[in-house]
């Protein structure tokens, strides 16, 4: 993956791709405001809904987006079991008398080591999980048999889940919103739009536009990074180093040994890259034009209308 | 012992679901004694890939490649250390000098002993030796190696994997950005290690006159394909080297054109300088 | 009145290490000169004199009638270009395009007209295609005709190229040699830092530096004649004449073979 561009961009010309990025900016954290602002899991079940149709409208690869969820997985775990242990408001769903003997936990190292040997059909790994899960549940309910060392009551009650399901799909739309635009913006551009909605923060001494040039500069130079790093460590491990194992002490000399090069490196670089810079006429803080346009077309247009909206109904759902 | 291929070949993803071949079904052996090896082809024929196959830094895609009895596969085998091999096969990297990060010279070339075990009192003393083998003195141990000059620091990393006592060493472009007296010094270096020693030394390299000066044996790459496994002299031979995008030596050229012009009748197959004067002077004469 | 007019120049980093040092020299414009010396000898720190990008000691550089200052320096960037020698270090644009545009970005150059001039010396340095390319997906020589091109757009008079050649690899090495040939032949003068004799030989003009200072100067053929020159300052002559000499010292030259190595060993 040595494209600067491309980072978490992928080349499109749907409808999102058109919009100007300062419009994308604004919109996505306008939207996400809105979904802040939403109370009910009915009301988050619609903006969901609304953002689903905006993606399938968009033309945008959904596969992109669950890929981008998959390390948040552990932490939407977090909030379901959270939720579930207590939240104790409403009616109950499930009253189940957990029970723990030399029995179940027998069976449950049996089941977790199925679940680990089978582990390697990453395809169906959610879904193996939460059998995995119901087999526990399973063996704790039922698999007991005496004689009993412990039980523990699970009570699961309805806003428990409620409430995790409402948190969950909170952080889902805001996900899908952040991934989109960076899915259809490259860097370069969501650059250039941060640089033109930051112009007037001049007033108060920050200069965005040096501001962005350093962004951009800094994206250039990632793919020229990761390939020295890379080299580094290849003629380090030819040394003997051993990335991949050693002791403590060990680890801490090898990670210098990659680190001090590429420090040195980067220094060299930036003297030379400023050098260069300097040679081309570059004079910090002077006014320079610039070979991309920002432009707003009727895109843009149509994307404020449908964000002024939802959140027009973000605030008028809280307000009745 | 030594290294040996067999029909490796190695890909790495390109864009989208190309694969880019960099090496194609190459066999060959090394032994692990008195070689002095160039190997020789244009940027992009597989030369550093090949290198990193020789001490396990890259796995084959397909094919096998053997290390001193190693067998190495695309598959990685939990069994066998691969580390450890890097200690018997030594590869010095193009500017080498960007790998020095220790305090002192001394510190940085016991890096390599170290890491694989070795007592600290006798990795002090190979330190030492590698550092005189590659014509420094002591007084070089205590100082810090970012304030040598661009050829010392040169000779200090290669003293970094020499201290590792490899019985193969592999040296990727090591004359590249330094000038002719530079390059004649590094090069008569690695002549007198290969001489008392007895290690095979193999030097990637664009450079033809050093080719046919100091080596014997040459290895032409072509597109990821071993075009060529010889003598530099067979090669020279040949009159149709330029398909691989390699020129002469400058000494067969230059002779070669003075036959052409004069009509002179000369052995053109001179390694050194001095034994082209002596040819042209030697047929003047009579 | 010489384009350039470099005139009893000082400068050291440190006061016990002089790295320049009463260096006095004159360009004509159109001219290609070579500015040749070994590793140390002062010549990249000559060049970075000429840009500016230092501040001499002592003495004047006078280029095309202005003197050299913190004032005028600003002018003088628009007039003479320099391509340095690691080909990285120099790409600040994400794309190819964008690295021809900074120049004329910070010139103010409005961006109908950069557009044109883009196109037009991509075109020339033979990298259209490759305008949306970025760096990563090129090679040490592209990057530095992208370079090239760079300064072309912003219409200098000079370029300097300081050791331009020495990352690179011997076609691509040669590929650039031939391009600035190219270059000169259009009419801009060229001023090349090297320590490769070969390369230093296409031009017409040598300075040989040693020590910080001028030691020799002249057309190719006045220095050739005393070959000595070169080998005392610490460089090597290309293999045809370092055969000529040698067969001159043993009586073994004839004035045929001896023309023959010479026009052999000139021929670019």
């Amino acid at each position: 993956m040595k494209n600067v561009i491309i980072g978490q961009y992928i080349p499109g010309s749907s409808f999102f791709y058109h919009i100007d990025p300062r419009t994308k900016i604004i919109a996505v954290v306008v939207l996400m405001v809105a979904t802040f602002l939403l109370e009910t899991i009915w009301q988050v079940l619609i903006g969901f809904g609304i953002a689903l149709i905006l993606i399938i409208a968009g033309r945008v690869p959904i596969r992109k987006i669950v890929k981008g969820l998959k390390p948040l997985y552990v932490l939407l775990l977090f909030t379901l079991v959270f939720q579930i242990a207590f939240n104790r408001v409403g009616t109950i769903v499930l009253d189940a008398t957990m029970q723990i003997s030399p029995f179940s936990i027998l069976f449950m190292i049996a089941a977790t080591i199925i679940w680990r040997l089978l582990a390697s059909f990453k395809k169906f790994s959610l879904l193996l999980f939460f059998a995995y899960l119901v087999g526990l549940f399973f063996i704790m309910k039922n698999l007991a048999f005496s004689p009993l060392w412990t039980t523990w009551q699970l009570t699961i009650y309805d806003q428990g889940l409620i409430m995790s399901g409402f948190v969950i799909i909170r952080l889902l739309i805001i996900i899908t919103l952040s991934t989109v635009l960076t899915l259809t913006t490259k860097p370069t551009e969501l650059t250039q739009g941060l640089e033109s909605l930051l112009r007037p923060l001049k007033a108060i001494g920050l200069n965005s536009e040096d501001f962005a040039l350093i962004i951009s500069i800094s994206l250039r130079y990632i793919p020229t990074i990761l390939d020295e790093a890379n080299k580094i460590m290849n003629a380090q491990a030819s040394r003997g180093a051993d990335f991949a194992e050693g002791r403590l002490k060990d680890k801490v000399v090898q990670v210098i040994s990659l680190l001090v090069p590429m420090f040195i490196i980067a220094f060299k670089r930036s003297e030379e890259l400023a050098d260069a810079m300097e040679s081309r006429n570059f004079v910090p803080g002077k006014p320079r034009t610039r070979i991309h346009d920002l432009k707003f077309n009727y895109r843009d247009l149509i994307t404020t209308v449908i964000t002024v909206l939802c959140l027009a109904g973000s605030i008028l759902v809280k307000v009745l | 012992m030594g290294i040996q291929f067999k029909e490796v070949s190695f890909q790495y993803p390109g864009w989208g679901k190309q694969f880019f071949e960099a090496l194609k079904d190459i066999s060959l052996t090394i032994n692990d004694k008195d070689e002095f090896i160039a190997l020789v082809g244009e940027t992009g024929s597989g030369k550093s890939t090949l290198a990193q196959h020789m001490n396990a830094l890259i796995f084959p895609t397909s094919g096998t490649v053997e290390i001193n009895g190693v067998p190495i596969t695309a598959k990685r085998n939990k069994k066998i250390k691969y580390n450890s091999i890097r200690q018997q096969i030594g590869l010095v990297f193009q500017f080498p000098e960007y790998q020095l990060f220790e305090e002192t010279v001394e510190k940085d070339i016991m890096f390599g002993p170290k890491n694989f075990r070795v007592p600290e009192e006798e990795a002090r003393e190979m330190a030492k030796k590698a550092l005189n083998m590659v014509g420094l003195s002591d007084k070089y141990l205590t100082r810090n190696p970012f304030n040598l000059s661009g050829g010392e620091k040169k000779r200090v990393s290669i003293a970094g994997i020499l201290a590792m006592n490899p019985k193969i060493l592999i040296l990727d472009e090591p004359t590249s950005g330094l000038d002719p007296a530079g390059k004649k010094l590094l090069m008569n270096l690695f002549k007198s290690i290969q001489k008392e020693t007895g290690k095979t030394i193999i030097i990637i390299t664009h450079d033809m006159d050093l080719v046919y000066e100091y080596t014997n044996r040459v290895l032409v790459l072509n597109e990821g394909m071993l075009e060529f496994d010889g003598t530099p002299d067979y090669l020279f031979h040949r009159h149709d080297i330029d398909k691989w995008h390699l020129d002469y030596p400058a000494t067969i050229s230059v002779l070669r054109a003075i036959n052409d012009k004069f009509h002179y009748n000369l052995d053109i197959y001179q390694k050194t300088i001095d034994a082209a004067v002596s040819t042209i002077a030697k047929a003047v004469q009579s | 009145m010489s384009y350039i007019d470099i005139q009893n120049i000082n400068f050291a980093y440190h006061p016990k290490r002089p790295i320049l040092q009463n260096l006095s020299l004159s360009i004509d414009k159109g001219q290609w000169i070579a500015i040749l010396g070994h590793n140390g000898s002062g010549k990249s720190t000559l060049a970075k004199a000429i840009i500016g990008l230092l501040e001499p000691d002592f003495g004047t550089i006078d280029i095309d009638g202005m003197t050299l200052s913190p004032t005028t320096v600003y002018e003088i960037r628009k007039k003479i270009g320099i391509v340095f020698q690691n080909p990285d270090n120099q790409f600040v644009g994400v794309t190819v395009r964008d690295d021809i545009a900074f120049g004329m970005e910070n010139l103010g150059v409005p961006q109908a007209e950069m557009l044109e001039k883009i196109d037009f010396y991509a075109e020339k340095v033979g990298m259209k295609a490759f305008l949306d390319k970025e760096p990563a997906e090129l090679s040490g020589g592209q990057k530095q005709r992208v370079a090239i091109a760079g300064i072309l757009a912003m219409q200098m008079d000079a370029i300097i190229f300081d050791e331009a050649t020495s990352m690179l690899d011997p076609t691509a090495r040669r590929e650039l040699m031939d391009y600035i040939r190219e270059l000169h032949n259009e009419g801009l003068t060229i001023i090349m830092i090297t320590h490769d004799i070969e390369e230093a030989l296409w031009a017409q003009r040598l300075v040989i530096i040693k020590d910080g200072t001028v030691f020799r100067q002249g057309t190719r053929e006045e220095l050739l004649k005393e070959p000595v020159t070169f080998i005392e300052a610490g460089l090597e002559l290309p293999v045809g004449l370092q055969i000529s000499n040698a067969l001159k010292q043993m009586n073994a030259l004839s004035l045929e073979l001896e023309e023959h190595l010479w026009e052999s060993s000139l021929k670019k």
